[in-house]
Parts: structure tokens; sequence; C-alpha cells
């Protein structure tokens, strides 16, 4: 087991791409290398060095056997375990634009807000965020039908506006609120939302799944009502309560399932 | 500068020398049969020498690329790679950037590419687009199939004024010849509809599709065009079309070529492949290749090229828009269209070919037969209908297919195929295979014959010193074996030498130098009062239903720097 | 409005020239020439002739550099140039921003200088029609030029856009007026239709306005589109609008011939934003399962469309290019201005062509005036008075020939009229000049 711990020491305002320092490409990094490593900074590069204190812990022999504690604010350190395959990160603060975008495994756990993009395209892996995140959490690139196909996405406060757009696959869990047009365009995977959701869940959804456990502000016409069921097990797990289950987007000729908790939205009943 | 490269293996079907062991000479960009001791030596022994690869028909430039480039970033994407000393950043895959484009047909060891569908309103976006391509020299052509004047014209059976407007509209779009895309039936696009077969006529107009191929092969040979008339036939990917395919070929036979003009041919049908399908929907669905290359075989005034499936996921894109948008209909994926006022329409959609699906597999053998079946390689041309069957990038592997008949059978028993390929098309008992003669003429001789090329395509004294050097061995290397197919796709796609114009373009499969494309185009002399008279005609016509000025409408001649001007002399 | 006499005192007449103001570019226009100055223009509208004519009171006339009083002072180009160049030479995340009103051969100079130092370049597509490119790439492209509307289009939709006093002529050159070779009786034999919440001078004119609530376009089109697919709507009013004449439209929509969607920033900048553009374009991909409809976004600059082209294919995408690492990087939000400036990363800002300083929110402004800025314009704007090095460049399509676009990707070259005044560069040239000093200094230092 490798521990790579970098403690941020000065701040940049343009960010830091992170994207060369995944366990992938790290793991039988020593010292010496870390610190003649330049990380990208808009046009140049600079010694990594100059940002972090850098201490390695214990060897590894792959990607998987590598922790990397990222201590304190990466606020402004873009592309956090971008395509990572294996290994844990840790971000003890928040994590700028594409934090795990592209991984195929591994974990990664932030310890604070995330930014846009967190999770695009994700392939495999997990991606926990204690705080919020932005928009277009476990979104697809632009102009790519093929989003997130696999993987595990844990978000424990609010995300922002269109989440998941395109999903093909995997499960995102929100504990909290949730903005507009959730599951846009997703044609296969399960999303679930503990909070709130302003408007028009799941538009466009061609297939998957949709889950909302709290209010939804207000439901597009492209869905119709299947029924009302107690206690449904849903993408094999079991829910408690009332829920109704709409299908959709019609517009699109779409099979997908929303899933409402009837008791929070009487008023569609 | 002065070169001589010797000792390669030379193949050049133009001039009958088939894998001699020669020297190549070069001076002032033109191959030559003698140098001065100055020359410098380029030691290419036993090394895979022809001329630089010429592109009958590819979309590289102009409006509906650049839609695709501006809809799909995720396939500019897919083929991002970093500036270098030599070369600016590279972007795309099926639709590569323009200068991306450029260096990859150089790397290939091409040497000059057509862009097969040029809208005579947009000429300008596709001569800017050639201006920011490197290393290639390109002929643009010109839609003329769905164009109201020519409607007109064929509709009154005026083929004097007819072919001074051809005249007259490829010296206003810098054109080299005459494109015909499922005519009248992007004109029946305008409406949402589409033509069926060479004899259901366009909505309004009352003309059909064989009216006006033949009224274009008749102007074509009329002025003397050094290329001929260049179709894309009517009812395109749809099952049973090569009744359609059939018919077209035979409704020109008759039209007498211009005694002036080099090639054979007097129409080339392009990418035949999605015009040769038998069956009445995609269940029954088999191929037609065998009829269509049977009349090839017996007839002289037909040429073709492939538009070969590659099994990527690519970008279609073709004027032929009611076809796009029965696609959009058939895969749901993101379709675009663009309709130009007056001339033609287009259409895109993303297309994933797969070995694993039949039709993706249905068509990529048609192609095949194609290629295998046609006799003689003077009359079929390696495409991929670039981007349309696949990005040209991929013309080496189809190589590595028509060379070794046991890696084809290697894919349909290992089932990179599906079982289509056997049990719908004759593919399996073809075993026929492409030496490297066969190589240089489909992707060489042939095509430059075709587009009336004299100095391209070859290794003649007096052609352009545009050459292809490929680092394999000819005489000690087995195409025919499964195993080496993926060397011959490795090689090709790596040029051990470029030379353009006597100038070393691409060593070592790099880019060594850039330079500016050529613009080729065609310029019809002795027809400038009849030009004169039908613009004066038309003007009315032009000033009231176009949405530009006339003298906005021409592409000024500071688009086409540096341009090559073929002058045509009509009268002969 | 007083009447005026017409001018009859001029020198020479330019005819057929492109107007250089919104993304109509009428190609149309006559200039009256007269001691080299245009006294008058014809056929343009009055947003048009008064762009042309009356250009000269706020015009930039000779370079400034901001003194350390924080006063701008005129200078020579050579100090000008080379300050501007020694900015750029030493920026870690510059950004070059605009180009929308400058022709596309300045836009190439400028793509080689931000390819050459790695630099972020976008235009104003960023903050206008950018969600509509977004739109595009997700769902596709229904276009058409222009004349294939004025020649078949019997319905003409516009939504979130008033040509009537944005695009002034478009109706009258384009889309409802003008006698088309199917439509021989013009506005008789066509319906115009406007979705827009505003009554606008635009609706005001059309046969049918369609009022829904603001943010409701997108709940609007989906409702449409279910209609489309058979389905019973469901509530009676749906995003402001009885569901009766949600029916009664898209039967109408399904019946026509040839129908013609055209929408502007009221479409792309509510709630939500691109997937308003993205479900109205599967509407128009959904009809043409019935009949033939297209549609095109309603473009502001008369070159904002050509830079979105130009970039595709030069580099492979549209706008917000980010060539930091060396190869080009298209992530919205990421590469885009305001995100960047937002983020307060760029620290240099090159504005050509374009008024962030009336058009950015507080927040991107803010960080401009913390970091050095170079504006290459002909006009004093409020960009001047943020600006710390400025470059005056002349006028496309009145004093320098070039290239545009126009809404419909038709190309056009428009053409020189007048000669500039002596002391200004043509853009080509500035953005040239700067190359070759940054390269120098890069060199140097190497």
């Amino acid at each position: 087991m490798k521990t790579i711990t970098l403690t941020p020491k000065k701040f940049s305002s343009i960010a830091l791409e992170f994207d060369e320092l995944i366990p992938d490409k790290v793991y039988d990094w020593n010292k010496e290398d870390f610190e003649k490593y330049e990380v990208p900074i808009g046009n140049s590069r600079f010694p990594l060095t100059d940002y972090f204190d850098i201490e390695i812990e214990g060897s590894a022999e792959g990607p998987e056997e590598v922790k990397m504690i990222l201590d304190g604010d990466m606020g402004r350190v873009k592309y956090i375990g971008c395509k990572m395959s294996a290994g844990d990160i840790l971000v003890n603060g928040d994590a700028d634009l594409q934090v795990g975008a592209e991984m195929t495994g591994g974990s990664i756990k932030v310890n604070g807000n995330a930014e846009s993009y967190a999770g695009r395209e994700m392939k495999g892996g997990s991606l926990e965020i204690m705080g919020n995140v932005r928009e277009y959490c476990g979104t697809s690139y632009i102009g790519e039908w093929r989003g997130m196909s696999d993987g595990i996405i844990k978000v424990h406060g609010n995300a922002g506006k269109q989440l998941a757009d395109c999903m093909s696959g995997g499960e995102i869990y929100v504990d909290g609120g949730c903005d507009i047009l959730a599951g846009i365009h997703m044609t296969k995977g399960y999303i679930e939302i503990g909070g709130d959701v302003t408007r028009w869940p799941a538009g466009q959804m061609k297939n998957g799944t949709v889950v909302i456990k709290g209010k939804l502000g207000r439901l597009l016409e492209g869905f119709e009502v299947e029924g009302i069921y107690k206690n449904p097990e849903i993408h094999g797990k079991q829910l408690t309560g009332k829920y109704i289950k709409y299908k959709g987007d019609i517009g699109v000729n779409g099979k997908g399932s929303l899933w409402l908790n009837a008791e929070k939205n009487r008023d569609l009943l | 500068m002065e070169y001589i490269l010797k000792n390669g293996i030379v193949y050049d079907p133009t001039n009958k020398v088939n894998g001699d062991k020669k020297d190549v000479m070069i001076k002032d960009g033109k191959i030559v049969d003698e140098v001065s001791s100055d020359a410098k030596v380029i030691d290419v022994t036993d090394k895979l020498v022809m001329a630089a690869g010429v592109d009958v028909h590819s979309h590289i430039a102009g409006p509906k690329l650049c839609v695709g480039r501006l809809y799909r970033p995720e396939d500019e994407r897919r083929g991002v790679k970093p500036k270098t000393a030599t070369t600016r950043a590279e972007t795309g895959f099926s639709i590569p950037s323009c200068p991306t484009t450029g260096y990859r047909y150089s790397r290939m060891g091409y040497g000059t590419v057509t862009e097969a569908a040029v809208p005579p309103l947009e000429a300008k976006h596709t001569h800017e687009e050639i201006m920011a391509i490197p290393n290639i020299d390109i002929s643009p052509l010109t839609l003329f199939g769905n164009n109201w004047f020519v409607l007109q014209y064929v509709k009154e059976g005026n083929l004097d004024d007819l072919a001074a407007f051809v005249s007259s509209w490829l010296k206003i779009t810098k054109g080299y010849g005459i494109k015909c895309v499922n005519p009248c039936g992007s004109e029946a696009w305008g409406w949402g509809m589409n033509v069926h077969g060479i004899d259901d006529p366009a909505p309004y107009w009352d003309v059909t599709g064989r009216q006006v191929m033949r009224a274009l092969v008749q102007v074509n040979e009329m002025l003397g065009l050094p290329h001929s008339m260049h179709v894309h036939t009517n009812d395109l990917g749809h099952p049973g079309n090569y009744e359609t395919t059939l018919k077209t070929m035979d409704c020109v036979k008759d039209i007498k070529k211009n005694p002036s003009v080099s090639r054979d041919q007097i129409m080339h049908c392009t990418h035949l492949q999605f015009h040769a399908y038998g069956g009445t929907s995609w269940r029954d669905a088999n191929s037609g290749a065998e009829p269509i290359a049977d009349y090839i075989n017996k007839h002289d005034h037909i040429t073709c090229d492939v538009g070969q499936v590659t099994l990527d996921e690519t970008t279609t894109m073709t004027a032929d828009a009611p076809m796009e948008y029965d696609l959009y209909k058939l895969s749901g994926l993101k379709w675009a269209n663009k309709d130009i006022e007056l001339e033609t329409a287009s259409g895109l959609i993303p297309c994933i070919y797969s070995g694993k699906a039949p039709v993706s597999t249905l068509q990529w053998a048609i192609g095949l037969e194609l290629f295998l079946l046609i006799k003689d390689p003077w009359k079929v041309v390696l495409t991929t209908d670039s981007p349309n069957a696949g990005p040209f990038l991929r013309y080496p592997r189809i190589i590595s297919w028509l060379m070794s008949s046991d890696r084809r059978t290697e894919m349909m028993e290992n089932k990179e195929v599906h079982k289509w390929a056997t049990k719908r098309t004759s593919l399996g008992t073809l075993d026929r295979v492409y030496d490297w003669n066969d190589i240089a003429t489909v992707t060489r001789s042939a095509p430059a014959k075709i587009l009336g090329f004299k100095e391209r395509g070859h290794l003649g004294v007096g052609a352009n010193a545009d050459v292809a050097v490929y680092d394999l061995e000819p005489e000690k290397f087995d195409p025919t074996k499964a195993a080496n197919a993926p060397v011959v796709e490795d090689v090709l796609s790596r040029a051990l030498y470029t030379i353009k114009d006597g100038q070393i373009v691409v060593k070592d499969g790099k880019i060594a130098k850039v330079v500016p494309s050529r613009h080729l185009w065609s310029n019809v002399q002795g027809f400038e009062k009849q030009e004169k008279k039908v613009l004066n005609d038309i003007m009315p016509m032009f000033n009231k239903y176009y949405t530009i000025k006339f003298e906005n409408y021409k592409v000024h001649d500071h688009y086409i720097e540096p341009s090559i001007e073929y002058k045509v002399n009509a009268s002969k | 409005m007083a009447y005026e006499e017409p001018v009859t005192d001029y020198d020479k007449i330019v005819e057929n020239c492109t107007c250089a103001f919104c993304g109509s570019n009428c190609d149309d226009l006559d200039y009256l020439v007269k001691d080299n100055r245009v006294v008058a223009v014809r056929h343009a509208c009055r947003l048009g002739a008064s762009k042309i004519m009356e250009d000269e009171d706020q015009r930039l006339i000779v370079p400034m550099i901001r003194d350390e009083t924080g006063e701008l002072v005129e200078t020579d180009w050579d100090t000008a140039l080379d300050k501007a160049a020694e900015l750029i030479a030493n920026a870690v995340r510059p950004l070059f921003y605009g180009w929308s009103e400058t022709s596309i051969e300045c836009m190439k100079k400028g793509l080689k200088l931000t390819e050459y130092v790695g630099a972020v370049i976008d235009n104003q597509a960023t903050i206008c029609h950018g969600p509509t490119v977004q739109a595009v790439q997700n769902v596709g492209y229904p276009l058409m030029t222009l004349g294939e509307v004025k020649n078949r289009a019997d319905m003409v939709v516009y939504s979130g856009s008033n040509p009537m006093n944005a695009h002034p002529r478009h109706l009258s050159r384009y889309t409802m007026f003008p006698r088309g070779w199917f439509r021989p009786r013009g506005r008789y034999d066509r319906t115009l239709v406007t979705w827009d919440p505003k009554f606008s001078d635009t609706a005001k004119m059309s046969d049918i306005w369609v009022p829904f609530e603001e943010n409701g376009d997108y709940e609007f089109v989906n409702a449409i589109r279910a209609v489309l697919k058979g389905k019973e709507l469901k509530k009676d009013v749906i995003a402001g609008i009885p569901k009766e004449d949600i029916i009664e439209l898209t039967e109408a929509m399904k019946n026509v011939e040839f129908g013609a969607l055209f929408f502007g920033l009221g479409l792309t900048h509510t709630l939500s934003k691109q997937r308003n553009i993205d479900i109205a374009i599967q509407l128009v991909q959904d009809l043409n399962a019935y009949t033939k409809w297209v549609l095109l976004p309603m473009r502001g600059h008369f070159n904002v469309n050509g830079f979105n082209i130009f970039l595709s294919y030069e580099m492979g995408f549209p706008y917000g290019v980010d060539f930091c690492r060396g190869y080009p990087r298209y992530m919205i939000g990421e590469t885009t201005t305001i995100d960047l400036l937002n983020r307060r990363e760029p620290d240099v800002f090159m504005v050509i062509a374009a008024d962030p300083g009336a058009h950015f929110p507080g927040g991107a402004l803010a960080h401009l005036t913390n970091i050095p800025v170079i504006q290459i314009d002909i006009h004093w704007g409020p960009s001047t008075e943020l600006a710390d090095v400025v470059l005056p460049g002349t006028f496309i399509g009145v004093e320098t020939a070039g290239t545009s676009y126009r809404m419909d990707s038709v190309p056009i070259h428009m053409k020189k009229a007048i000669d500039p005044p002596e002391t200004c560069r043509e853009d080509e040239w500035i953005v040239n000049e700067l190359y070759e000093r940054v390269k120098k200094i890069k060199e140097a230092s190497k």
C-alpha cells in the first residue's frame, strides 16, 4: 500500500490540471519523481512543489495499491482522478471541475463540494461527494449521446441542473434536492433523488429509471401515469411508501419510468 | 531541387511498370529521365514505390463537412493530437479538421483528392476550407443535378444553353467537373419528398432523373470536360436499388464521348456499394453486386468507385438529403440537414457500422464483391465515399482485405463479421486477390485517368513529381497471408516518403513539410458568347429568387490561391 | 420622424455592398460616397445605415496606452504593439475574445496567435447562441438557406426573437414579404406565427401569437411533441397556453407545405437554456415525418456564425476553445469566456471587434478591471474604458474587404468602398503584427 499525501501550500487562481496525477500513472513514482514533476497551469507548467507539500509512505505494485490524499482545498484543481481505473483518492476539501470524469474504476471521495462535470462519462468505480455538486454531474460529453455507463455517484448535498444528461448506465444517488432536467435524454441507468426537484425531470428520456422521494415542482406532459404502487421494488431496491409511476417521455416514444413519492406529490394524485 | 529515388520496386500501371527495380528521377517538381550530378540521392532500395495516390471521391471541404464538425464534437475529440514543430494540432476521426485532413492524406501517400460535392451558392466556403487543407491538390465537383436552371433547361430540352450554363457555373464556382446527386430527389426533398427510380419526376418541375442525367452527360461531352459526369444515382441505400443502378448506367450508353478527352468512360458512378442492394426490405436484403459488376464488365462507358464500408462509427453526409432523413428514422441519432436554395439539399447523421450487425456486414461484403467481381481494375476505384462508408484513413485496411482472401475468410470464420456476409452475398466464394499492380491501379492510375489528369497518378516523364514510397519490400513480403494484413495496413498508413511536386512532405510517416494545396478547376474556352447570353437570360430569375446578389455569388480569385486552371477547349 | 431630402451630392455609388451589422448580411446595399466618406446608404435598414454612416464621432483613430495615472494616452503603433505583445508573451492564461465583427481573414491570424501562445479563443456565441450550438450538438441541425424559406415557406414561426427590431429586413428580404417561386403572392401566401411571452413588434404583425409564460418554453414544446405523438393533454393550461390552442397549433404546423422556425436569444437564455433549443430541434425533426420543416437561429453579429464555422473547419470545435495544453479542448463551462472570467483565471484579455464592457455580467467585468486588457476595435465603447492598450482597426465591409458568413452560413465577400483613416490599421494586419512580435519575444527568451 502506498499513501501519497499532497498538502496545498499556495493558491493559484489559474486552475492546476491533475489528469497526469492519477494512481494509474503515479503508483511507481517516488518522492523525487513528484519533486521533478511540473504540473500544467494555463499554457505553462510549474513545479508541483511550488503548490504542495508532498509526502509518500509505502510502496505499490499497481494503481490499486495507491491511496492519494489531497489534503485541503482543491477548488482550483481540475481533473482529479480523471480516467483513473483503480486506487483511492480522498479530497479533504472542495474539488474543481471534472473530478472523476471518465473514471473506469477505483474510488474518489470529496469531503466538500464539487464543481460541474463531476463524474462525467463515468464508466466504473465510485465517486462520493459529501457536499453539493454543480451542473452536469454524471453527464455525457457535449454532443455524445452515450453518457455515464457504469459506476456509482453519491451526492450527499444537492445537485445542479441537468444531472446525468444522456445517462446510459450506472447509478446516481442524490440525498438533497435537484434542479431542472435531471436525467434528460437518459437511455438506461438509475437516478434516485432524496429531496425536492424543481422542474421537468427526465425530459426526452428514452429509458431508465428516475425516483424522486421529495416534492416535484412541475411535471412534463410527455409523461403518462401507469399506476400507484405501495412499497415498490425498483431496480432491485425496495422503496418504502406509496409511489406514482409514470412512463415517458412520449415525445421520443420513451419507455422510461419516473417514480414520484405519492405523499409528497398529492396534487398529482 | 533534384532527387533520385534509387533502386525502388516501382509499380506504375499507366506506364506498364510492374514491380521493376528502377530509379525515379525528379527535377523542378516533375518526373524526368535524367538529373544532374547535384541530384540528392534517396536510397529506397527494394522499397515499394508508386505515384502518389489520387482519390476520385471524398468529402473533405465545404458546408456540410462544417456542419458535421460543428455538431459532432464527440467525433472531433476522437482524433485530438497536440501540435508539433511542423504540424498544427489534429482533431477528428470521421470528420477531421482541415489541417488534419491534409496531414492524414499526405501520410498515406496521397497527393490529389476530389471533393465530391460543392453547392454553388456556398462554393466560397469549400474553397476557404481547401485553403486550410495542406499538402494535397483538390479538385472540387460542382453540384448540378437538382439545380433549378438545369431542371428548366432539361424540361425545355435546351442542351446548348445548358452547356453554356454549366461552363459558366464551373467558372463561377471554380469547379473541376459536373456532379449529380439523386437527380430530382433532392429537389423533391424541398417538400420533404423523394423520387423513386430514374423515371419518377420531381414535383412541379415534371423532369425525371433519367432526363437530367442524360442531359448532363451530353453537356459534359459537348464541353469536353476532363472528367466525365459524376453521378450518385437515385435510390441510394434502398434494398432493391440495384435495378435503378442498372437502368442508370444503361440510360446513357448511346451518348458519344467527346473525341478529345483522355478518359474512356462517359459516366462515373460513385460509391456503387450503396447502390447495389437486392431484396425488397432490410429483412430480405441481399447483394446486387453481381448484375452490376457484370454490366460494368460488358460495357466500357461506365467507371465506378466503391464506397467501401470499413465497419467504423462514422458520419454520413450527402446531398441525398431525403435518404439521410430515412436513416434518421431508422437510427434516431442526431440528424442534420442543409437545403440550399435553387440548387441542392444535404443531410448528415452519425452512423455506426458494426461487424456484428447484419446490414453493416452486408454492405461491407457487397463493397468487396464489387472490387472482386469487376474484372478490370481500371474501371473501379478504391474509395469509402469518406466519411460516409468510413473515414479515408482506413484505405490501408481496405487494401489489406483486397490483398488477402485468407484475411477475408478469417473475418467471416471467426465472426468478426455477421453471417450475412456468407449467406446473402457471394463473398465467401471469391478468392481473387489484388496484387501491388492492381492496388496501384485502383488508387493511382485509374482514378487519375477517370478524372482526366494526364500529369497525375503515374511516374512517366513529365508527370508531376508526386511519389509515395512505403516501408515494405514487395519482393520479400507476402500480402496474401492473413497474418500480414495488419502489416499492410500499418505500412501504408505511414509512408516512408511522400513527395509532392518534388518536395518531401512526409518522411518516416511524419509530416516533414507543409505546402498549400492547389485548387484544380476547369475553364472551358470557346463558349463565351453563349455564356453571356445565358447569363442575360437567367439574370431576372436569379435576382428574384436567390437571396444574394450575383456580384457576391461568385468565387473571387483570391479564394483559390494557389490554383491550377485546366483550360478546356470545347470546340475540339 | 422628419422628412429627409434625398442625398444628391456624392461622387460615386458603390453597389452591392454587404451590411456589417446583423446576421442578415444584406448584400444589396449601395453606398453613396463623397470625399472618401459614405454620405448615404440605399436599401439598408436604419440600424445598418446608421452603423455605416454615423461611424465617425466615436471612432478610435490612434493607438493608446493607459499610463501610470490611469489615463489613456495616444502613442505610436510600434509602442502600442510592443506593449500588447509583451503582455501576451508573458501571460499564462491569455484569453482572446470577440471576432464576430471582423473578417475570416483576420480570424485566421488570430487563431495562429492563439495556437502559438496556447491561449483560449472564444467569440460572442459564448454569450448569445452558444446554447443553440450545444443543442445542435446534442440532437441535430435541420437547417436551410434563407432562399428556401423565401421560395417555399407557407408558415414562418419566430420564437424568442423580434426581427422587426433586431433584424429589420429579415421578414421583407427573406421570409414573409418577398414573392417566392412557389409563393407568388408573398405575404398573402404565408402564415406568420410568433411564440413569445412579449407582445413584440413582430407579434403585433403576426397571424398567430402564442404568448407562453416566461420560462415555459421547454414545457410548451414538450406538449406539442406529445400531441404530435397522439397524446391527449392532461392539464387544461400548459405553460400558460390553453390546451385547445396547443392542439390547434400542432395541427396547423402538421398541415403546411413548408414550415420554418426561427429563434433568438429569448429561447436560448431562459431557464432551461440549450434544452429549449434541443426540444425545438426535435420538434422540427418530428414534423418532417408529416411535412417539410426547417429551422435557423437568428444570429446577431454579421460574422458570429462565421467564427463558429471558421473555428470548426480549422480546429474541429466551434467556440470556447482552449489551446493551453497544445491541443484544442472544448468544454462548455470550463473553456468558455464568462466562466473563465468568473473564476478569475485569465491574466491577459484581448478583445477584438466586440464590446464585453457593454455586455458581460458584473462578475466577469470585475475581473477584467484587475487584468491587462488589449482592445482592437473601431469604436470607443465601454470596453475602451477597461482597456490598457487600444489598437484602432478598420471597418470591415466599408473600409476593408473580407469574408463573412450569413446566419444561414452563406459565405459573402464583403467589399471595400472607401479608404480607412490613415492612422488606423486593418484588423488582420494588427493581429498578425502581434503574432510576429510575440514570436520575437518568445524566441529571444528561449
